[in-house]
Order: structure tokens, then C-alpha cells, then sequence
């Protein structure tokens, strides 16, 4: 590869690769994202591969791995270029077959095509698809349209043409105040402005100064991090070199999460890329500019997500936050002036500068601008990662994209924001999904996970999930957090189990309101949120379970009671046979019941009665 | 400086000052755990909150996080923080193990004093309690994790502070573990301070496990007598004797912490062995007698046939007693110091200590270079690497000239570079920072001195470029201070040392010189041994010779520090007399004529002059005697209170001597016989003018403010010398805790001190055909000397150095004072 000496390069380059695509008369794009991968997709990529060059037409056709396309429930998703077909559950025996019909021929597979659940009709395009089609992807765009691991790739798509403006004139003011313009707010889950971020770091004395991406995306569910890094991390890297060059940094660090390998993988890759080509290292595209970058791999703790333990992590120290009162704008990473900004907000960047702060801010709310992407799983048809403005309703983005609830059940709530979060009910399903909405229903933004629950979840039992993810992930620094947070999850599972006391609600709002108010850091402060706003909407469950011992929703087990309906049962006897706990009793061709004592409530004579007579009281 | 409003009281404190010590100044003591002002803020036990009520912040905040300002009105007692604080205490107790019975720190916790003031009584909790498994980690302090409350405190002293990497916090969550990746002793000779920080009882002390508890101690202010910085300690005892002791905060010595020394190094004074009872011969008489005979024999013999011989770790009140003492019995021998080129170096200390070059420990933190001359702070002067690590750690940076295989616990550049090029690696290294006319102002010695440094010898051309950089350095500081050893730099340097420091006074904001010296109280014995020609060496050419016939030897050991044994030996056998008093059971006390038993310095109010000349006092803690668990072998509770004849313990030397001078020339009335301290400054002008030493609570200064001395007198040794070929130059060393001479009574510490082990640079050890980790024998005139050998790259060539470790015979090596032929070591490894 040659280097990059002057902005012009790289527009020359850019023209060489389109001159060098010419003959390429079409595109098949596979998806690599997390979903597709584990699906089998890589082997699709070999299959086309070894197929295109058995056939010898490898100037005509090409095949590249992109990163995820979103629609992660239909994977492994594989589209041809230029007519964009999209082929849903592609397995490795059928690509022959497409590569026949409709890579060398004009045809269509028609049964891996999507079909419409209300229409029933087939849809050939990918974007006619109602899950991309009310979507308003920008930055989550070029994803599934790039290939994940060439910068050329990248370059020919217009990549790095940001970088090239901003180092064609734009004094470091300009972009800061572009970007300030563009009304854009952290997207790992603070919401903090990010022009006025860099800002303060730009003013912050120190000689050397530090951007930092935060790749350490923890939060169960929430996975749009990794799409983007796996996928487009030029993307990710140009808005990194554009802050570095608007702060003045000179150095550079993406804190990657331990359990994203490709992630990392591919971050190295293009760090390597675009160092040979000189937009990384000394007199970036030949101007004054110097920036180097590093991938530093966490080891997996869920509290290196906060930015001030990110930084003790990066310079080795135990992953462990630190009071706010220091902005790490002025001392952050080896106490000197760092701007960290999360991956969706890096990625946000070149775009801002391409289109203009203005274009940016037209999109969204009042406050909240831009689009925001989610990753929408739990009880919901169209699983995987969506795009939409600030402000898309929440019913949209459920019922619209997600195309509901499987097997007609009622919607009850979406719980966002990560572990931290809160659950969103039925009753706000057309909340205008922004950070202040989110904010005043008791939720929160997060970095953008939104797991959809049914009438089959207990809150309590969702509380209690959270509230176990949060105390394994407690750092164990501060007090509240550590054993507070912890004791909140011992009174949940009694309640679970049934041995809550009344009065142990109040106990726990009043824990709620001790640790929200002086734990040390934003994790401890909001880890009662999983409470704090179950209690808020379903306190009639907590009332049940405490009062009544009771689980409205039957998913406690120890509160249900398994009961043998006398006027269906026939004294069949194959679910006394069936019991593992001899709890079954009764003679043949009598009515059988259950001895409560020795229930375990495992549920096997349900599955197992053949008239539908033992139900659960 | 910010006034602000705590609890309807306004107060104005300075810059910087945390609201939780702004409450103290005040009188309010804000509940804390991890918060502690040697180690800074970190905010992690949540119990320090407080309302803030106006001012910049407002609500509920962690006073321990925030700094004092203008204008804040604050209130500890308001019910939001207090019913916050208690949940915050619920939350502590909740997996302590409540075994404060059997708990040693039970009594002085601070979790047990928080529990009660946080208002914490009810459990409302009946989960099962988190538990971990104890370390073993050493000797000297015991692990008992499961009553930790997570303070962090351990391991920011551990790590940050001291800079020791193998005590860490492992895990995450509940599960948090503060300990070692696996059981061990803890690496750290400042493991001790974990047992003094812990706010409750995971690091107690362990040698006093389970002794006594800590309200029945008799505790007082004492000092650590095992090197010459003079830290603070709290002595405990208990029965009549010394249990354990703690640090004491010192603001201008050692701050919050001490060394395991320091710490650990009292169990001498309980030493099975002590002699406690008067002896004349091999027989116990009471105290009346003995001292009646003694004076009877020294009085039979002339004037100038006395010789008095003390040392730098006798107090200030038996030097004193025993000059006065040597004036009386009309004896021109008063002798302090065994090696008359360390006497030479202390006098040259004490004339050039002054208000202009003398710093203290705190003056190290706050200095931006430290230039060490022939210094080992690990192994002589332990806190004082403790405090050049903070200095690191806030910028400063630290060159250390020594040929010795150095350690510190933070970053620095070694120039290992033989003694003898101190002088000129010194020179090269500060000469760019003067000009001729700044120098004149000090004088024509100054100006001679300044063109000597610039006239010397060029270095060789390594050391030469590792010198480039630093230079630079020297130049652009701002707070110099040069560490100057005492032990193998050549006088030369010990005296240039103090130029230099002069000098840069005069370019920088502030500059100094901190000289390690080898006693707790050499400075105190240089004072009193300076006008005097006599040195140890000529006493005993004159016992030889017959012209002593007397030694007064009063808590000093010959034997431990002189090479040649063998002539003292002979020499002592020719005394008429050999009078000895100490507290301790030392070849010398065996071999007196007449011994009379001493007071160790927890049984007697007692004075020391640190490093810096600063006078400090220990208090009496407890009454002499044997101790009773040795009496009533271990018993408990003890049912045998004493052996021996009532009024036959142990007495204060300065007593001792006091009375036998008044026996001698009869003159009970001139002084009194409560207070040594007429007496003293009868000997010692300077002195004199603190005869009330009740002083300040940091000791008192005693050096002049403009030293009258000479500076710039010394010659520079500029010429180094060539080695003799195919000979290794001996270099005995301090050793951390197994040199030092109390230390080696000491029990605990024994049990600690590793094996002695000598350094070869990797060059000469190729030359010998020796490796790492081999076991070399070097012969002697009677026989062999065995030693397991490190090879290093990081220390001057052409030495073999030698630890002056109590479990080897180093003096025997004193024939090879001029070079060791290589051929006499010989490899005994199997």
C-alpha cells in the first residue's frame, strides 16, 4: 500500500479503486454481524468464495463479508448488489443454488425470500422490508454495506472524505463548533454534549492529551457497539482522528470489551490500514497533524464501561471509578486532559462534518438530535439492532420494525438503558423515545438496549434479574453499592421465593433511595432503577408476592400451586408416573391431586397430561 | 484562604483543605474509614457524609471528597446525613463477623467506636455472611479478611504509597479480596503500617497477638532508636514489658508510618538474656556493692589511666553523664565512634548542619531532585526511600551514585559508580548550575572549590553520557537536596556534599543536604566526642602499651563493630578494669570485670538527636524489670510477679555514671540527682541552651541557624584510585534489619531477616568463573567463610560486597582491607 502524502492522495485513490471496480457487475453482501456469524455465515462467504473462483469470474463478481445488517432474526442474511435481493436463513446447501439463479443469472430463490406477516406477500428488495423500511439508518448505514476488513472498501464509499475536509482548512473551533451545532449527546448513556465535551478538553492545559472510544459495551442485550466496530471501525477511527485533531490529542486508545474478539480484531486491522496509509501516525495526509492509536482489550468487568474506571483500567490499575469532582476532560487518563466518547458517538462524527452540523440537528428532537440506535430483543418478532430518530414513538419501533410480540401476546413493558434501566409499561407504548422522555418515565437512554417483555414476565422477577447482573458487576469500591445493592437483591428473591415480610417493600424503597442518593458512581447510583421503576408501574406485583404470596404472571415458582383439575382429569395415572417427586397422588381411574409438599413445581405433569386438566393456581 | 460555616462555626483553613479535616480543626470528628491524610481521599466507605447546605455544592456529599471553599455552609448533624450514615454502617456490619472478643484490634477499632455513633443496633438482616480465606503473610501481621469492611486503605498504602506490588485487591464485587496471588510474607519492610491503618481488624500486629489488650497497655510517646531518622512510635507494654508499638504521627520525621524496624525491633529490650543484676566477676552482688567496688578500683588507678568509651546508640543523657564523668576521673580518652574516619565524618556533619543546608524527611517529599551520594535508603534509613518515593511520585527525580546493586521502591537512575568517583560524577553533575560570581559570593574557598569541580577529570565515556541528560535536570529544578550516606562515602564527599548543597541554595528556591547517619544518636555522640583527638584505635594502641588500665564501656560493643577482634581481645585481657554498662547480653558485658545493667529506652525518659540535629525525647513507659511472662513462663493469667532482690533492677546509665563520678572526686551537692540534664549542658553548649526540653511535639532543632564551620574547606578527591589488578575491593554494607545491633536482639526480627548474601558485578564474577546463586568460600587466616552470591549488572565493577549481616563473620574480613586476591574465593556450590 502506498502512503498518503497530501489531502489529494487520497481522492486519487479513491478514484483508482472505483477505476479498479469497473468490471465488477455485481455485489453479493453477507452479513458478519454477531447474529449472522454464529448462524453459519462465515461458511456462506467460503462457499460463494470457492464458487466465484471455480468459475473463474472473479473480475465480474465479488463477495465481501459486511458487518451486521440489524434484521439479526432473519440472519444469515445474504443481498445481492445492485438489485438488492435479500435472501433471509440462508444455509451453506443453498448458496449453489443462488449463486446460479441469481449471482451468474437474472432469477430468484423465491422461498428464501422475506414474506410480509400481514400481506403474506413476498418482498424481493431489502429496503422494501417494513424492519428497514421504517428505519432511519445513518449511521448505522454503512454497515451492512462495507466490507468490514478493507479500508478500500471504506475509501471508496467516500470513507475518510470527513478527515480530508476537516484537514483541508477547518481550524480545530470550527469542528468543535460543527459539532456543537449538531446538538450531539453522548450516546453511551450520559447524554452529555459532545462538542462541548471536546470543547473543555480542547481549553484544558496539558501538553499531551488523550481521545478515548469506549468499546466496552456491557450491558446484557445491547450489542450495537460491537456491530459498529466489527463492521465499519473506519468509521469509528475517522471520528476518532476528526476529535483528536479538533482536542488536540495526540494519542489515541479504543478500551474494547474482552468478550468482542472480531471487535478487537478488526480494530487492529484497521488501525494497521490506516496506518500504512499515513492517515494514522505522524503528519496525517501530509499536514502537521500527528495522532496514533492503540486497541487496549478490558478483561471483562461490566463497571470498565464507566469512564473514569476505563481510564484506571487503561493505565493498569484496578478497574474501579473514581469520584466525578475531577473531570477527566482536565485529568483523566494519566491525569491529563482525555476525551472519551462511546462508539455511536465517534461513529456520529464524520458524518456531522460531511453533511454539516445543521443537516444533524434537523434530525430529532428539540434536545435529543440525531437518530439513536437500539438493540430491540426479548419477547419481539424482529429481533437485532434498528435506527430511528429521536423521538420515533415506542410503539413504532415495537410494532412497526419489530412486527410485535410472537404468538399474539400482550406487550407489558420494554425495559431500556441497560441493567441500570428501567421498564417503560404498557400504558407510555407511545412515549417519544428520547433521552428526556426516557428520563421522566423513570428509564433511561443507556447505550441503547431495549429488551421487550410479554404478559409472561414477572417484574419481580426481572427486577431480580437485573439486580443479580448488578451485584456480580459492582466494582466492590463503594459501600452502597457493594452490600446495599446486594441486600436489595436478597429481599427480591425472597420475594421471589415467598419468604418476603411485610414491610420489606418499604425496606426497599428505602434502600432505593440511600444508595441512589451516595453511591460513588453512575453504575451505584443507578442500580436500584430496576426496582425503582418496577415499583413505580407494577407495585400490585410487589403486593402479590409479598402480601398474597402470589406471582401474577406464574414465573416465581416457588409461589405457584399446581392443581389437578377434577372434572378433566380420568385417573390416566401417566402423570403420577411421571413425577419426579412421587408428589402425585391417587388411584387408577380416580382423580388424581397433588401433594403440595412435595411439589417442586418443575412442571413435567403439565407437559405430560394429555386433557389439560393440572394448571397452575 | 476559604471561610466557611460547619455547624454554626466558621472556620478558615487553607487552600486545598478537605471539608473533613476543616470539621477537625474544629473539634468535629466526622465519622470515615478509608479517608486517612497520609493517604488522601477515595471515596469509597460512603460514611463521611454530610449536608451540604450552601455553596458551591449542595445536598448530600462525601466530605471527605471535597475541598474547603469560600462561602460553604456545611452541617454534620443534619438528619438526612445521619440516617444516611447509619445505613451506611448497617450495611459495614453486615458481614463483619462480630468476633470482637477474640479480636486484637477490639478496643481501639474504629468500625466498633462507628458502629455505636452511627446509631447502628438492630440487624435487619438474615442472610449468610460473605467469607474468605486468610494468608499467611509473614511473620509479622495477621490476616483475618473476613472482617473486612473494604476501605481500600491496605492496598493504597501497599501500592501507591509505598510502592510494593504483592499485596493487591483481587476480584470484584462482594467478592473483593485484599491480599497476595498466594500465602507469603509480605514483601514490603513497611508491611508493619497495615496494622495501624486498618480501621478494623483484617492486619493486626502479630507478634502481640493474643498478648494483652489494648486498653491495659501502658503506652507513651517513644522513638525508634534502629537508624538515625528518628521516627515517632507509641510503645505499648504490658506485665513490664514491650508488646508491640505503633507509629506516631511526626509531621517533620516520619509522618503517619514507620518501618518494620521500627515497629518490631523492641523485642531486645525483653531479651531472655538481659543481663538484669549487677555482676563483679561471674557473681551477682546488689547495686550498692558493685558500684562501691567499682569506684574503689578506679579510684586506685592515676588520672589518665581511664578510658571512656560509649556509642551512637546511647542517649544523650549517658553521653553526657559519661563526658562529665571522663572530666572528673581526669581521663583524656572519650570515644564515641570505633572507626576514626567515621568520627572524622561526623564532625564534619555536625559543623556543616545548619539552618541554610539541614532538611528534614518532609523536605524530601517536597523536592524535585534528590541526588543520592553513597546512600542505601532500604537498607540504612528505611522511611527515608519512603519519602523519596513520594517525592517521585510527585514529579521529582531521583539519581543515586552508589556502587551497591541499589533498591528503591520508585523509579530512578543509577549511576553505579565506585566511591571514589563521587566526588567527580557530583562535580560533573551540578558545576553547569554555578557561575564564578555566585560562587564568590561565599567567598575565596568557595571560588577555589568551584574551579576544582570545574578542573576535574573527565569520566569515563559511559557514565559520561548517562551524566548528559541529567545535568539538564539539575539544572532546570527548582528544590534540589542531596542524600548523603555516611557509611562508605569517603570524607571527602561527605563534606562536599554540603558545599554543593550551599551553593545551590544560592541558584535555587531551596536546596539542602540529608546525611544518613550510622546510630540513632550519632549526631548527639558527635557532639560530644568533636574537640577531642582521641580516637578508638589509640585507646587501644594505649592499653596495649599500658598506659590504660581502665575502659568504662557504657552501652557500647566493641566487638560487633571492630575488625580485629582478635587484638581487642588481647587488648581488653591486659585491662586492670573493664567497667561496662548496657542493656544488652553482648560479648562485651560477658567479658566485664564489673557489669551494672541499664535501662533500655522504654524504661527510662531518654534523648536522641535524629540525622537533621533535631532532639527528641522518649518517654519512660514502663518499669524495668524482668518481664512477667518470661517469669511465670508464659502462664496465664500470671500468678508470679518477680525473681531477684527488690531495688536490684536495672538503672538509667546517667544515673549510674552520675553517681559513681560524685563517689569518685565527692561532690554530691553541685547538681541534681533527678535530672541529667545540668550536667549535660555543662558538656555540651549547644545543649545547654535546651536544658528545658519539654520542647515542640515534632523535637526540637538544635542545629545553628549560620554554622560557624568552615565550608568549602575539604580537598576533593579527584584522582581516583587505580585497583590493584586481579584483587576485588570489599565493601561491607548495612543490610535491611540485619545489621543493625539492637535488631539483632531482637527476636521478631530475626525471625524475618533473610539469609546474607554477597553481590559480584556479572563482569568479575565471569572473571572468577562464578554464577548466580553460587555458594563461594573465601579464605581466611583460620579457616573459610561461607556465602550464597548474587551476581548483578547493576553495580560497579571490581567490588565484592558484603553485608554486615549478623549471621556473618565479616569482620574477619579485615586483612583484606586493601584488596581481595581473587584467587582466595573459591565455589562450594555442589
Amino acid at each position: 500500500m502506498k502512503r498518503l502524502n497530501s489531502i489529494e492522495d487520497l481522492e486519487v485513490l479513491r478514484q483508482q479503486i472505483l477505476e479498479q471496480r469497473k468490471s465488477i457487475r455485481k455485489r453479493v453482501r453477507i452479513c458478519g454481524g454477531p447474529g449472522c456469524h454464529s448462524g453459519g455465515g462465515e461458511r456462506l462467504i467460503e462457499a460463494f468464495q470457492k464458487l466465484l473462483d471455480e468459475k473463474g469470474v472473479g473480475h465480474e463478481y465479488m463477495v465481501t463479508q459486511t458487518g451486521c445488517h440489524g434484521f439479526c432474526a432473519r440472519g444469515p442474511i445474504v443481498v445481492i448488489e445492485p438489485a438488492n435481493i435479500f435472501y433471509e436463513r440462508v444455509k451453506v446447501e443453498r448458496v449453489p443454488e443462488i449463486f446460479e439463479r441469481s449471482v451468474l443469472g437474472d432469477d430468484l430463490v423465491d422461498d428464501l425470500l422475506f414474506v410480509s406477516e400481514e400481506t403474506g406477500e413476498k418482498i424481493v428488495r431489502e429496503k422494501d422490508i417494513p424492519f428497514y423500511a421504517h428505519q432511519e439508518r445513518i449511521i448505522f448505514n454503512d454497515t451492512g454495506l462495507t466490507w468490514s476488513t478493507e479500508i478500500d472498501d471504506y475509501i471508496a464509499r467516500g470513507g475518510y472524505s470527513a478527515l480530508a475536509k476537516v484537514l483541508s482548512g477547518m481550524k480545530p473551533e470550527e469542528v468543535i463548533e460543527e459539532v456543537k451545532i449538531s446538538g450531539l449527546r453522548g450516546r453511551g448513556g450520559g447524554g452529555f454534549p459532545t462538542g462541548v465535551k471536546w470543547e473543555s478538553c480542547r481549553k484544558a492545559h496539558g501538553e499531551m492529551k488523550y481521545v478515548i472510544c469506549n468499546a466496552d459495551e456491557g450491558d446484557p442485550g445491547a450489542y450495537m457497539d460491537r456491530a459498529l466496530l466489527e463492521g465499519t471501525p473506519h468509521q469509528v477511527i475517522e471520528g476518532m482522528i476528526i476529535g483528536a485533531y479538533a482536542i488536540g490529542a495526540r494519542e489515541g486508545y479504543l478500551y474494547c470489551r474482552y468478550e468482542y474478539p472480531l471487535a478487537v480484531k478488526h480494530a487492529n486491522r484497521a488501525l494497521d490500514q490506516a496506518r500504512e496509509y499515513g492517515l494514522l501516525g505522524d503528519n496525517i495526509l501530509g499536514t502537521e497533524f500527528c495522532l496514533d492509536m492503540f486497541v487496549n482489550r478490558g478483561a471483562g468487568a461490566f463497571i470498565c464501561g464507566e469512564s473514569t474506571a476505563l481510564m484506571a483500567s487503561l493505565e493498569g490499575k484496578l478497574g474501579e471509578p473514581r469520584g466525578k469532582h475531577i473531570h477527566t476532560v482536565e485529568k483523566g487518563l494519566w491525569n491529563r486532559p482525555s476525551n472519551l466518547n462511546n462508539v455511536e458517538s465517534w461513529a456520529s462524527v464524520p458524518l456531522i462534518v460531511n453533511q454539516g452540523g445543521q443537516w444533524f440537528a434537523s434530525i430529532g428532537t428539540e434536545r435529543s438530535k440525531g437518530t439513536k440506535i437500539f438493540s430491540v430483543v426479548g419477547k419481539i418478532n424482529n429481533t437485532g439492532l434498528v435506527e430511528v430518530a429521536m423521538g420515533t414513538p415506542l410503539r413504532k419501533i415495537v410494532y412497526d420494525i419489530g412486527g410485535g410480540i410472537p404468538g399474539g401476546k400482550r406487550f407489558k413493558a420494554v425495559q431500556t438503558g441497560g441493567p441500570s434501566g428501567g421498564c417503560v409499561p404498557e400504558e407510555l407504548i407511545d412515549l417519544a423515545v428520547d433521552f428526556e422522555q426516557l428520563k421522566k418515565a423513570g428509564s433511561m437512554m443507556g447505550s441503547g438496549g431495549m429488551i421487550v417483555m410479554d404478559e409472561d414476565t414477572c417484574m419481580v422477577d426481572v427486577a431480580r434479574y437485573f439486580l443479580n447482573f448488578l451485584v456480580q458487576e459492582s466494582c466492590g469500591k463503594c459501600v452502597p453499592c457493594r452490600v446495599g445493592v446486594k441486600r436489595m437483591h436478597e429481599i427480591v428473591s425472597n420475594m421471589c421465593e415467598g419468604k418476603a415480610e411485610p414491610g420489606d417493600i418499604e425496606h426497599l424503597e428505602e434502600l432505593c433511595d440511600t444508595i441512589q442518593e451516595a453511591a460513588l458512581c453512575g453504575l451505584g447510583k443507578s442500580a436500584p432503577n430496576p426496582v425503582a421503576s418496577t415499583l413505580r408501574y407494577f407495585r400490585d406485583e410487589y403486593d402479590a408476592h409479598v402480601l398474597e404470596k402470589r406471582c401474577p404472571a406464574k414465573v416465581c415458582k416457588p409461589l405457584l400451586t399446581y392443581e389437578i383439575d377434577t372434572e378433566k382429569c380420568t385417573g390416566c395415572g401417566l402423570c403420577r408416573l411421571r413425577c419426579p417427586e412421587g408428589a402425585i397422588i391417587g388411584a387408577k381411574k380416580e382423580c388424581h391431586c397433588i401433594d403440595e409438599e412435595l411439589c417442586v413445581r418443575c412442571g413435567i405433569c403439565i407437559e405430560n397430561c394429555k386433557f389439560g386438566a393440572i394448571y397452575i393456581e | 484562604m476559604p471561610r466557611l460555616t460547619i455547624d454554626d462555626i466558621e472556620i478558615e483553613v487553607p487552600h486545598g483543605t478537605k471539608v473533613i479535616d476543616a470539621a477537625e480543626r474544629l473539634g468535629i470528628m466526622i465519622p470515615r474509614f478509608c479517608y486517612h491524610r497520609g493517604l488522601g481521599s477515595v471515596g469509597a466507605c460512603r460514611m463521611c457524609a454530610v449536608k451540604f447546605l450552601q455553596g458551591p455544592f449542595k445536598g448530600l456529599q462525601m466530605s471527605c471528597m471535597i475541598d474547603a471553599q469560600d462561602g460553604m455552609v456545611i452541617s454534620t448533624t443534619d438528619a438526612e446525613a445521619l440516617d444516611f450514615r447509619r445505613h451506611v454502617i448497617e450495611w459495614l456490619m453486615l458481614n463483619h463477623p462480630h468476633d470482637c472478643p477474640v479480636c486484637d484490634e477490639g478496643g481501639h477499632c474504629l468500625l466498633q467506636d462507628m458502629t455505636v455513633s452511627g446509631g447502628h443496633g438492630m440487624r435487619r438482616f438474615s442472610g449468610e455472611k460473605r467469607t474468605y480465606r486468610d494468608q499467611y503473610l509473614g511473620e509479622l501481621v495477621q490476616h483475618e479478611m473476613n472482617r473486612c469492611i473494604h476501605c481500600y486503605r491496605c492496598v493504597r498504602f501497599y501500592r501507591e504509597f509505598a510502592g510494593y506490588r504483592d499485596l493487591g485487591a483481587l476480584q470484584i464485587a462482594q467478592k473483593v479480596y485484599f491480599g497476595r496471588l498466594a500465602d507469603g510474607p509480605l514483601e514490603s519492610p513497611f508491611a508493619g503500617n497495615l496494622v495501624d491503618l486498618c480501621p478494623t481488624g483484617v492486619y493486626t500486629d502479630k507478634p502481640a497477638r493474643f498478648r494483652a489488650r489494648r486498653w491495659d497497655l501502658e503506652r507513651g510517646p517513644s522513638l525508634c532508636i534502629h537508624c538515625s531518622l528518628g521516627c515517632n512510635t507509641v510503645a505499648g507494654a504490658r506485665y513490664r514489658e514491650v508488646l508491640r508499638q505503633e507509629a506516631r504521627l511526626n509531621e517533620e520525621v516520619n509522618g503517619y508510618f514507620i518501618c518494620d524496624l521500627g515497629r518490631y525491633g523492641f523485642a531486645y529490650a525483653g531479651h531472655p538474656e538481659r543481663p538484669r543484676s549487677p555482676r563483679i566477676g561471674s557473681q551477682a552482688v546488689g547495686w550498692q556493692e558493685a558500684v562501691a567496688v567499682a569506684c574503689d578500683r578506679l579510684a586506685r588507678l592515676g588520672p589518665r589511666s581511664i578510658a571512656c568509651l560509649s556509642s551512637a546508640r546511647a542517649s544523650v543523657e549517658t553521653l553526657g553523664t559519661l563526658k562529665y564523668l571522663s572530666k572528673r576521673v581526669g581521663s583524656d580518652h572519650f570515644v564515641c565512634f570505633y572507626d576514626a574516619a567515621v568520627k572524622f565524618k561526623m564532625g564534619e556533619i555536625v559543623s556543616k548542619l545548619d539552618g541554610r543546608t539541614a532538611v528534614s524527611l518532609r523536605d524530601i517529599e517536597k523536592a524535585d531532585l534528590l541526588i543520592g551520594v553513597g546512600a542505601d535508603p532500604i537498607n540504612a534509613a528505611p522511611m527515608l526511600a519512603l519519602a523519596m518515593r513520594q517525592a517521585q511520585r510527585a514529579g521529582a527525580k531521583v539519581v543515586m551514585m552508589d556502587p551497591r546493586p541499589l533498591f528503591l521502591p520508585c523509579d530512578f537512575e543509577h549511576l553505579s559508580v565506585s566511591p571514589e568517583l563521587f566526588d567527580v560524577c557530583l562535580s560533573a553533575l551540578v558545576k553547569s548550575t554555578f557561575d564564578r560570581e555566585r560562587v564568590g559570593k561565599h567567598g575565596e574557598a568557595a571560588v577555589t572549590l568551584y574551579d576544582r569541580m570545574l578542573s576535574c577529570d573527565p569520566l569515563d565515556a559511559s557514565v559520561q553520557a548517562r551524566l548528559e541528560p541529567l545535568i539538564a535536570v539539575v539544572e532546570g529544578c527548582r528544590r534540589p537536596i542531596i542524600i548523603c550516606g555516611s557509611d562508605i562515602a569517603p570524607a571527602s564527599s561527605v563534606s562536599f556534599a554540603a558545599d554543593v548543597a550551599l551553593l545551590m541554595g544560592e541558584v535555587k528556591d531551596q536546596s539542602g543536604v540529608f546525611y544518613v547517619l550510622p546510630g540513632a544518636n550519632a549526631y548527639g555522640a558527635a557532639l560530644f566526642d568533636a574537640a577531642n583527638g582521641s580516637s578508638f584505635e589509640s585507646v587501644v594502641q594505649e592499653i596495649e602499651d599500658g598506659a590504660i588500665k581502665a575502659l568504662i564501656v557504657a552501652e557500647s560493643d566493641p566487638f560487633r563493630y571492630v575488625a580485629d577482634r582478635d587484638r581487642l581481645q588481647r587488648a581488653l585481657n591486659k585491662l586492670e578494669l573493664l567497667l561496662v554498662l548496657d542493656y544488652l547480653p553482648s560479648e562485651t558485658v560477658r567479658k566485664a570485670h564489673i557489669f551494672l545493667p541499664t535501662r533500655a529506652i522504654f524504661e527510662t525518659r531518654s534523648s536522641f538527636i535524629n540525622q537533621e540535629g533535631r532532639l527528641q525525647v522518649a518517654e519512660k513507659i514502663h518499669s524495668p524489670g524482668t518481664p512477667i511472662w518470661q517469669v511465670s513462663n508464659k502462664g496465664h493469667p500470671p500468678r508470679l510477679y518477680g525473681t531477684g532482690i527488690c531495688g536490684g533492677e536495672p538503672r538509667a546509665a546517667w544515673r549510674v555514671l552520675q553517681q559513681i563520678a560524685h563517689t569518685l572526686v565527692h561532690s554530691q551537692n553541685e547538681i541534681s540527682e533527678n535530672d541529667p540534664w545540668p550536667v549535660i549542658g555543662g558538656e555540651c553548649a549547644v545543649l545547654a541552651r535546651h536544658h528545658q526540653h519539654n520542647g515542640p511535639l515534632h523535637g526540637l532543632r538544635i542545629i545553628p541557624q549560620t554554622s560557624t564551620a568552615a565550608f568549602f574547606d575539604g580537598d576533593l578527591d579527584l584522582q581516583p584510585k587505580q585497583p590493584m589488578d586481579g584483587h576485588l575491593t570489599l565493601l561491607p554494607v548495612v543490610s535491611t534489619f540485619a545489621t543493625e545491633e539492637l535488631a539483632s536482639y531482637s527476636e521478631i526480627i530475626q525471625r524475618v531477616i533473610g539469609s546474607p548474601c554477597a553481590y559480584l558485578h556479572s563482569d568479575d564474577a565471569e572473571r572468577c568463573g562464578l554464577l548466580d546463586c553460587d555458594r563461594i568460600r573465601i579464605a581466611v587466616d583460620d579457616g573459610f567463610l561461607e556465602i550464597d552470591l548474587t551476581v548483578s549488572d547493576k553495580m560497579a565493577r571490581g567490588f565484592l560486597i558484603l553485608p554486615r549481616h549478623s549471621r556473618f563473620e565479616w569482620q574477619k574480613l579485615h586483612c583484606f582491607a586493601q584488596g581481595l586476591p581473587v584467587e582466595k574465593i573459591g565455589n562450594c556450590t555442589p
